[in-house]
């Protein structure tokens, strides 16, 4: 008996959900810091792009390649 | 007519009249329009030609002659410069900034305005095509298409990226300290137990050669992050008509990853030219070494 089904391309879904939570988690921490040290509001967003960069790209990896 | 009515009756035109354009996806692989005796020109390539012709000739417009008393066009291109040397110089470091800088600049504005001059009306929608049985116009060819949502012309950019980086560090760096940095024993001899040091050298050694592993991934995630994202915007604009949200997505989307190629580019130069954060050895070094002169 079936009781739930799940179709189309799993592959990239996985993929996609781990890259938006990543970028989300940096996102979060980002803020954080900002709101704790908001002087060092330049250099945290620094780090925060290069970081959501990093995480987001294997995440367009899957979407294409998988 | 008030203005909020007025707003919803042009917004409820418009889609009704992009609803006519049938909302499909586009090819990933950019279409060929010239074949000159085996070499194939696509529309991308010609549409990279034509609009990076358009930024030199934009470039040397606005800044005219240079001079000491800048002219409006030259001061807009020397806040763009003076705002991205105050990202980047503290990413690189002193010593090979001014060899990177102006790859870094060309980076950020081609990369910017090629994904920017995606938006135009017309990208993707004016070319050749078939009439289906049903009267319906399918574009097979169209003639113009980003440089930047074409794999070819990402690959392109990061395979520059990457043999620069190479050059840059070699020549600033040297190959003994870059070595050195993947795969030597960065621990404390003086404070690790003598059977331990041995162990850790193997550990080091292994770490690099994970390290050289993520070092040559580097031109394809450059590549293919700037790809999925520009070439995944145009498709999302395509098939959903032309929605004027995804326009506002899709240009902070252009800036965002012209800046995040930059930036990585300039992070990966830096990770080994920069010497100023801390290698407390190294400090110590050059501490001994300028007491010596003194």
């Amino acid at each position: 008996m079936l009781i739930a089904e799940i179709t189309g391309n799993i592959a990239s879904a996985f993929g996609l959900l781990g890259a938006a939570l990543g970028v989300g988690l940096i996102g979060f921490k980002a803020a954080e810091a900002v709101g704790r040290n908001p002087a060092a509001s330049g250099k945290v967003l620094v780090q925060a792009i290069i970081g959501m960069a990093l995480a987001e790209g294997l995440g367009i990896l899957a979407l294409f390649l998988a | 007519m008030s203005r909020v009515t007025k707003l919803l009756s042009i917004f409820v035109a418009y889609i009704l009249g992009s609803s006519l354009l049938l909302a499909e996806g586009v090819a990933p692989s950019a279409a060929k329009l010239v074949e000159i005796g085996g070499f194939t020109i696509t529309n991308s390539m010609v549409t990279g030609w034509i609009i990076s012709l358009l930024l030199v000739t934009l470039v040397l417009w606005l800044i005219g002659k240079p001079s000491v008393v800048p002219s409006k066009g030259q001061a807009v291109i020397e806040s763009l410069m003076e705002g991205l040397r105050g990202i980047l110089e503290p990413i690189i470091g002193k010593k090979a900034f001014p060899a990177a800088f102006p790859l870094l600049v060309t980076f950020f504005i081609f990369i910017l305005f090629h994904n920017w001059m995606g938006l135009l009306p017309g990208v993707g929608t004016i070319g050749n095509g078939v009439v289906d049985a049903e009267g319906h116009f399918h574009l097979t060819q169209p003639w113009i298409r980003p440089h930047n949502a074409d794999f070819n012309g990402t690959i392109a950019l990061a395979l520059i990226s990457f043999g620069a980086w190479a050059i840059i560090v070699f020549k600033y760096v040297g190959p003994k300290m870059i070595l050195w940095d993947l795969f030597g024993n960065k621990a404390d001899k003086k404070e690790t137990p003598g059977w331990l040091y041995p162990f850790l050298s193997i550990v080091f050694l292994v770490v690099g050669l994970i390290e050289v592993f993520s070092i040559l991934i580097r031109p394809f995630t450059l590549s293919v992050r700037l790809f999925g994202n520009v070439f995944g915007g145009e498709n999302l604009l395509h098939g959903t008509s032309f929605i004027p949200v995804f326009y506002f997505m899709e240009l902070l989307v252009g800036v965002i990853q012209a800046f995040v190629f930059t930036l990585l580019t300039a992070v990966y130069i830096g990770l080994l030219a920069n010497h100023e954060g801390g290698d407390h050895a190294h400090d110590e070094e050059h501490g001994h070494a300028a007491e010596a002169h003194h």
